[in-house]
Order: structure tokens, then sequence, then C-alpha cells
């Protein structure tokens, strides 16, 4: 037999976690979020190295592209422009494989979670840093993969993915990131 | 619809006027949550910072996605008297409950009246059931209408979870309630996140028979952390001054959970609880009319709770947050004495937000609702047994920045509405003055209230029998002494003045003092009535009762000073110094003996010195002296005790560990109980050994 009291205290919860509910749904993610991952973008950009053949081709751009929907939504406005290692940051948006370019770092939306190995095999030879905030994203190939832990972002870091695409990664970055391992892969 | 929910809520149909206010409170708390989720839809674009791209790696990891309005205040910015217990300080100290921690903290007098009884208090007026003091776990209050005050034996937690234990001397700053008079204790466990994977802590000694504890920690989904954890321990009975073994053991099992939810929207969510069930004993010297029952006795005092407690914080914008609290306790304690049963529901709600670019406001509203059931003994009888008491309270706090950096002014104020005195208003002031970085001076004037406990308005106690013929030779029958509560019984009041200075010299040394004057009126005295024959129990007999009263007046002054100093990287030193001093006085037309004796039932002075050193990688050395000045009014006299712990990393995560405590002495005394007949016993030497693995 439930108490009186303990009654009145599940029912206040049940309407606190509806209007929760409520708030999970009708709130789009803070642009404050993305603000903070555009600046870790740039900093990508500092601290990473990719080998001689990935810069040939252009050499005074730094080129970040993002794929599928832009959840930056302007906040990468600060980054455009900078200058890392004298090459200025231009930013690219791609809706589809095929305008997938060269990209140096290519930020991988959430929307194109089910397309995510097509997008990495199109990009294998490229030497490019592929950087996401999907769950699972530095397990399945992907190099960066952000994580919110508490309210602060940290982030994901796959060596072996890295090693694959040639990028060479600063010690200072990967001192603060959490190291991760590919999972195993079905054979296909 | 509002009748329905109001015959919900009591067993006896509700007065119209309490039935209003139930209603109205309900309403608006729950407009207010669905006003306040509404709000988060239109949420505005928070103002965008500094450019992002200027700051470092570790900058960025820091910013908070989600900010909150009040800039968690620093401690050493608060214009109060505050002590911090951190984990490390717990863990290093080698203490095993809370209220042995508590000895670290200036301002504080704790004694131990026997295994799993103590008396504590803050700036004065100790006594078991001492009732100056607040103390919350998480936000749950934990003391016990039944007097005011906190059963000890009750309160614990996993100590290694135990993110940090906050102390702040003086009427608590209006955030709080009533009965905050003299002090808050808050102890505030580490977050789920904080505390994943596995712990198991095991130990054992001569005075600890024998503890055990496992926690576990893992992660729910997406965004989710929880932990649960079990807890057992077993403490072996002390000693009496007489040199016999006393029967005072302890034994809880306890458990319990903790899940922390952050989505990437506004909303973040606490759920936690915890149940125990245990024995603490005591040997009790009862006298009853009846010749053939034993006059001296062990008993086991059954103890058991359980809680649940919710707390829901949103984001409204960069500026705004609000936050809901809500919880359910539940108490049970059979003794002797009495069977209590305590039912307590809790609704807080707060909201916080900047105004212009001056003001940091803070408001809240709270209802709390005790239900009680007492079973009544020949010792203790509550009339009515069985009670129901509504608090509602709000509270309003201002703190405005007068100039930048420089000087802070907080004006703010409680009110409420209890079921015993009615109205209670408590205001106070607090101004913080930096003149210069690392130097700081605050002082503050605010009025407190301890409201009436359940037994100081409805409880009869029956302290002592004595037998025919020995007090008046000329009646044959027993003679029944006691004291009783009071329907009239009013709050006691306190006007207290503070001021502090809190220096920080060089990086290595910092030095916080705290000064007061409090001037109390209305304190409780017992007023001895006209005896009286009273018929049952059987056989007939002769009863003097005490009623409580508020006939008596006093002030108190003391300084409490905090160093904390590290002269090398390896040996760190933190010592404190108390000095108090009490005076009290009666009424012109009380007839009370007893209670002026509170001036000499503090020690009017205590020194703690701790020193922490770090030999080599994995060995640490921990010595703590205290020095505690003697109560006249016990003639208990003054005692130097140290503890002594030395801890062994033999791996990265698994330490073991030997503490020695009460090293100086074989056994010393610290405190005589009053209104219950438990014999105290004595602090022992003892030593235990313990072993904590992560993994």
């Amino acid at each position: 037999m439930i108490g009186k009291k303990l009654r009145l205290f599940f029912i206040v919860w049940v309407w606190v976690l509806l209007s929760i509910g409520y708030n999970l749904y009708a709130e789009p993610p803070s642009s404050r979020e993305y603000l903070v991952k555009g600046a870790f973008l740039y900093n990508f950009a500092k601290f990473v190295g990719w080998p001689e053949e990935a810069l040939r081709d252009d050499q005074i751009h730094i080129i970040l592209c993002v794929f599928g929907k832009d959840p930056f939504r302007g906040a990468l406005a600060s980054v455009k422009g900078k200058s890392v290692k004298d090459r200025k940051v231009v930013i690219k948006h791609c809706a589809t494989l095929d305008e997938l370019e060269k990209c140096h770092i290519l930020f991988i939306s959430r929307s194109e979670e089910q397309n995510l190995s097509e997008i990495l095999a199109k990009v294998k030879n490229w030497n490019t840093l592929t950087v996401s905030d999907m769950e699972g994203f530095a397990q399945s190939g992907g190099v960066i993969n952000f994580v919110t832990v508490a309210k602060k972002i940290r982030f994901e870091i796959n060596l072996d993915a890295a090693e694959r695409t040639g990028l060479k990664i600063s010690s200072k970055l990967l001192r603060l990131a959490k190291i991760v391992k590919d999972k195993e892969t079905a054979e296909h | 619809m509002i009748c329905r929910v109001c015959i919900g809520f009591g067993k006896h149909s509700p007065s119209i006027g309490r039935c209003f206010w139930r209603a109205a409170m309900g309403a608006l708390l729950l407009s207010m949550v669905a006003g306040v989720s509404l709000a988060g839809a239109y949420d505005t674009e928070p103002a965008l910072p500094v450019d992002l791209t200027e700051l470092s790696l570790e900058d960025l990891m820091d910013i908070e996605i989600t900010s909150v309005a009040k800039k968690a205040q620093k401690l050493s910015e608060a214009a109060a008297a505050v002590f911090v217990i951190t984990n490390d300080d717990l863990r290093r100290s080698g203490v095993t409950s809370i209220p042995e921690a508590l000895r670290m903290v200036p301002g504080l007098q704790v004694a131990r009246i026997d295994d799993n009884k103590w008396a504590i208090t803050s700036r004065g007026f100790n006594g078991r059931f001492s009732n100056k003091l607040l103390v919350l776990m998480d936000g749950r209050s934990v003391y016990t209408p039944l007097f005011s005050g906190v059963y000890w034996d009750m309160k614990d937690t996993l100590l290694e979870d135990v993110d940090r234990i906050e102390v702040i001397r003086g009427p608590g700053a209006a955030l709080w309630g009533a009965n905050a008079v003299n002090g808050v204790i808050n102890i505030i466990t580490k977050r789920a996140e904080d505390t994943q994977g596995g712990l198991v802590v095991a130990g054992a000694g001569t005075e600890e028979r024998g503890f055990g504890a496992v926690r576990y920690g893992g992660k729910l989904g997406q965004d989710a952390y929880c932990r649960v954890y079990a807890k057992y321990f077993n403490r072996d009975d002390a000693v009496f001054a007489s040199d016999e073994d006393a029967s005072d053991k302890w034994d809880v099992l306890r458990g319990g959970f903790r899940m922390d939810w952050q989505g990437s929207g506004p909303d973040a969510l606490t759920l936690q609880g915890d149940l125990y069930n245990g024995d603490t004993g005591e040997t009790i010297i009862t006298k009853s009319l009846d010749p053939s029952e034993p006059q001296t006795f062990d008993e086991d005092n059954e103890i058991s709770g359980a809680n649940l407690l919710g707390r829901w914080k949103h984001t409204i914008s960069d500026t705004s947050e609000t936050a809901l609290q809500v919880y359910y306790d539940r108490t049970e304690r059979n003794s002797v004495i009495l069977d209590q049963v305590h039912d307590t529901l809790d609704i807080d709600f707060q909201h916080q937000f900047t105004l212009g670019q001056r003001h940091e406001i803070v408001w809240g509203l709270a209802y709390r609702s005790v239900r009680d059931d007492i079973g009544n003994t020949f010792y203790g009888s509550w009339d009515p047994d069985t009670r129901d008491d509504d608090l509602y309270s709000g509270f309003v706090q201002d703190d405005i920045t007068l100039i930048k950096d420089r000087l802070r002014l907080t004006l703010g104020s409680k009110f409420e509405h209890n079921d015993y005195t009615g109205h209670e208003i408590q205001p106070n002031a607090r101004l913080m003055w930096t003149p210069h970085k690392g130097h700081s001076v605050w002082t503050a004037v605010s009025r407190a209230v301890r409201t009436p406990s359940r037994t100081e308005h409805d409880g009869r106690l029956n302290i002592t029998v004595l037998p025919p013929g020995s007090l008046l030779p000329v009646f044959p029958g027993h003679v029944v002494v006691g004291v009783v509560g009071d329907g009239d019984y009013d709050s006691e009041e306190l006007l207290a003045y503070e001021l502090g200075y809190r220096v920080q010299p060089t990086e290595r040394l910092s030095v916080d003092i705290a000064t007061f004057y409090n001037d109390y009126s209305h304190l409780r005295t017992l007023e001895p009535g006209d005896p009286f024959p009273e018929m049952s129990p059987s056989p007939v007999h002769l009863v003097f009762l005490s009623t409580a009263d508020n006939k008596m007046e006093g002030e108190t002054y003391g300084v409490e000073v905090a160093a904390d100093w590290r002269p090398l990287d390896w040996w760190g030193l933190k010592a404190t110094y108390t000095y108090l001093q009490i005076q009290l006085d009666l009424d012109r037309d009380s007839g009370d003996s007893i209670s002026v004796s509170a001036e000499g039932e503090s020690p009017h002075s205590q020194v703690s010195l701790r020193s922490s050193i770090d030999m080599m990688q994995d060995l640490s050395l921990d010595c703590w002296a205290r020095y505690v000045d003697d109560l006249p009014s016990q003639e208990m006299d003054s005692y130097i005790t140290l503890d002594v712990r030395l801890g062994w990393k033999v791996r990265e995560n698994v330490e073991l560990s030997v503490v020695g405590r009460n090293l100086l002495d074989d056994r010393h005394p610290e405190y005589e109980p009053e209104f219950i007949d438990t014999i105290p016993t004595e602090v022992e030497r003892s030593v235990y050994g313990k072993v904590s693995w992560q993994f």
C-alpha cells in the first residue's frame, strides 16, 4: 500500500517528466553547443598534420566541409577566414555523396548516420580528418567524435583510423582525448 | 476537483482555510512548473560571447554548453563563515562517520556521548537533543521535528562518495529555513558520472568490529549515469567510566542509488534514494512505578528508514534557471522510550535570474508536510500521538553588485507559516568588501528563529521516579518528576552580528577568521509547577512537572580561525581554533534551575591541527591532534587526543590504510546527555585497518 505522501511524490514527478519530454521534443539543440564545436574544429586544424600530397592541390586554403543537415547554422562564422599555418579556412556545405570533394576536415552531421559507411568509404583515400558528434562514430572508423559529458564537450580519437588516413595528430590533442579503437566488424 | 485533492491529503476532513491553502499552493507550484516548461520553448538566443577560437583547448573543454544564471559562487566569496570538508579530508583523516568528520570544523562543538550518540552543535547550546543546527543531505533535511535535532545514529552514507560537506556557521543565509539558527551542515554526494566503475571497501579493527561497502556506477543510455551502493558496519561496545563494558553497539545495513541525467536540451534530472535498517544499543536508567521492572537495562533501538529524492533543473536562458526538488522521507525508530514513525513530503521550487547589470536574484517557494505516529510509553508521551503538520515557506534574495569586484550587498528574507507559531520572518543583510585581490572583509546582520519542536509543544517526558518516602516523608507513594511541553511555547529568537576576514598572503597560505555576537531571546526554560496526583498508570503517585517556557535570554560571542598552509609541496597543515563564551540570564519571573547550565556545557576553546605528509610515491601519513576545553557544568575534563593514519597505494587503484584513533589516552569521556538517562560511555583508544579497491 503506497502512502498518500509517496503517491503525491510520484504525481509531481510524472508532471515533471512530461514537461521535460515536451522540452526535448520542442527544443532545438542549443547553438552554444555548436559554437564550441566550431572552435574545436578550428583547433583540430591547428593540431593535425596532413601528408604532403593532401596539401599540394590547394596551397592557400584549409577546406572544412559540413556534410548533411547543417547543425552549425552560422556558428562557423568566427572560424571562416581564420588562418592556420598560413592557410585560410574555407567552409563548404555538401548535401549528397557526389558533392563530396577533397576536404581537409569533413564534419559529418548526425542526419547522415545511415550512410556512414558509404561516406567513410568514399573519403578513404583522401587524407580527410573525419569528425562528427554521433554515437559510435569513432568506433565505426571516424577519426574524431564529439561527446557531451555533464554539459561539457569532450572528444574521442580513433588512432587507427587516423593512421589509415595518413594523418599525424599532435600530442597536445591526444592527451586531452579519449582514445578509442575500431569495433570488431563482421567480414563483408 | 479541488476538494477531492484536499480530502486526499488528510485523514480527517481539513478546515476550509487549510483546504484553501493546500489548493492554492498546489495550483501555484504546478502552474509555475508548467509556465517554466513552456517558457523553455521560446528560448532567446544566448548572447554571442567573445570569439571562441581565441580560447585554448582546455578552456573550450571547460565551457558548459547550457549555462547557469548564477555562476556558482566560490565559497571564498561568500559573506558568511564557511568551512568545507573535502573528499580528501574525509579519506585522509580516517574518520568512519560524519559526526567524527565534523570535529575538524571551527565553530562546531562535537562530543561523543556513546558509540552511537553525539552531541553536536554550532556556537553553543550543545546537547544530545541540540536544536539550533540544520543538517541537509543533498538538499534533504535530516533533522527530526520531534525535538528539532538530528538523530546522528540514523544519518550516514558511503563516505567515499561524499563530494564535500559544507558547513556554514551562523544563521543560514535566507535560503534555508527556520532552525538554521546557529548553522547549516550540507552533505553533498558526488554526481553519478563522477562515481563510475566499482569500489569495494572493507576493514576491521578493535572498535570497528567490521565494515564493508560496495558501489558500482555505470552509464544508462546516452546521457544518464547511475550508481548503486550497499554499506554495512558493526561497531563494538565502548566502556563505562566504571570500566565495565557497555552495550552501545551500532550496526546498520544501508543501500541506495543515484541517477543523473543531462540531455543536450535545457533540462537536467537527478534521482536518488536510500534504504537502511539497523540497531543501536544503549544503557538506560529507567525508573518506573513497578518495582519489579529493572532499573538499568540495555536496550536495542531499532532504526530504519527510506527516502526518495528528485531534482529537476531547467535553464530558461543564459541568465535564468529554475530548480524543483521533491523528496519523500520515512523514518522509523523503536526504543523503550517511544516508538516513532515520521513521513515527510517536501516540495521546493527555486528560480534564479539576473536583473540588469547589478542584480542577481533568487526566490523560491516550498511546502513541507510531516506526519508522525508516536507510540506512547510511560517514559514519553505525546498528545496528540499522531499529527500532520504543514509548513509553507518562501524566500527572496538579491545579490547587488555595488562596485564591480569590490563591494557586494546581499539582502534577503525567508517567510514561513507553520502549525505551531504561525508566521515567521527571518531577514538578513550581508556585505562583502574586497579591497584588494586576496583580502576580503565581510559582515552580516541576521534574524533567525527556532520554531517549537513537537516535544516542546505536545510532549511529556517522565524523567525519573523517586521511591516512596524519599522526597516527602509524609507521602507514601511514588513521586514522578518530568517535563512537559506547552501549547503556548514560542519560537526562540536570535539576532546575530557577524564579521569576518579572509586573506591569502601567499599561494601556499590562507587564513579565514570569523567573529560573531549573538543576541538570543525567548530561550527555553523549564518552569517547575505545583505537584498533582495522578491515577494512571497505577499505583497513585504524585507528579512534579516542569513546563517548557521561553524565559531566558542570552548572549554568545566568539572567534573562529581556520588556517591552511602548505610549507612544502609534500606537506600540508590545517589548523583551526575556536573560542566561545556564553552568558545566559533568566527572566525575573522564571523558576528554572537547570537551563543556565548550558553556559558550561560547551567548551570555551578548541584547537584542531592536522598534518598531511606525502612520503615517497605511494605512502601518506596524516596526523590529527585535537584539544577540547573542559565542560564546567558537567565536571567534564579537558582532553587532548591524537589520530594517525598511514595510507599505502599498493597499486593505482588499491589503497591500504591503518588508522589509530584517540591514541593519547586509554579512554576519555566527552559528554553527559540530558533528558533521557543514557549512561554515557568513554571514547577508547582504537585501531583499524582498511582496504579500498577500485575497478
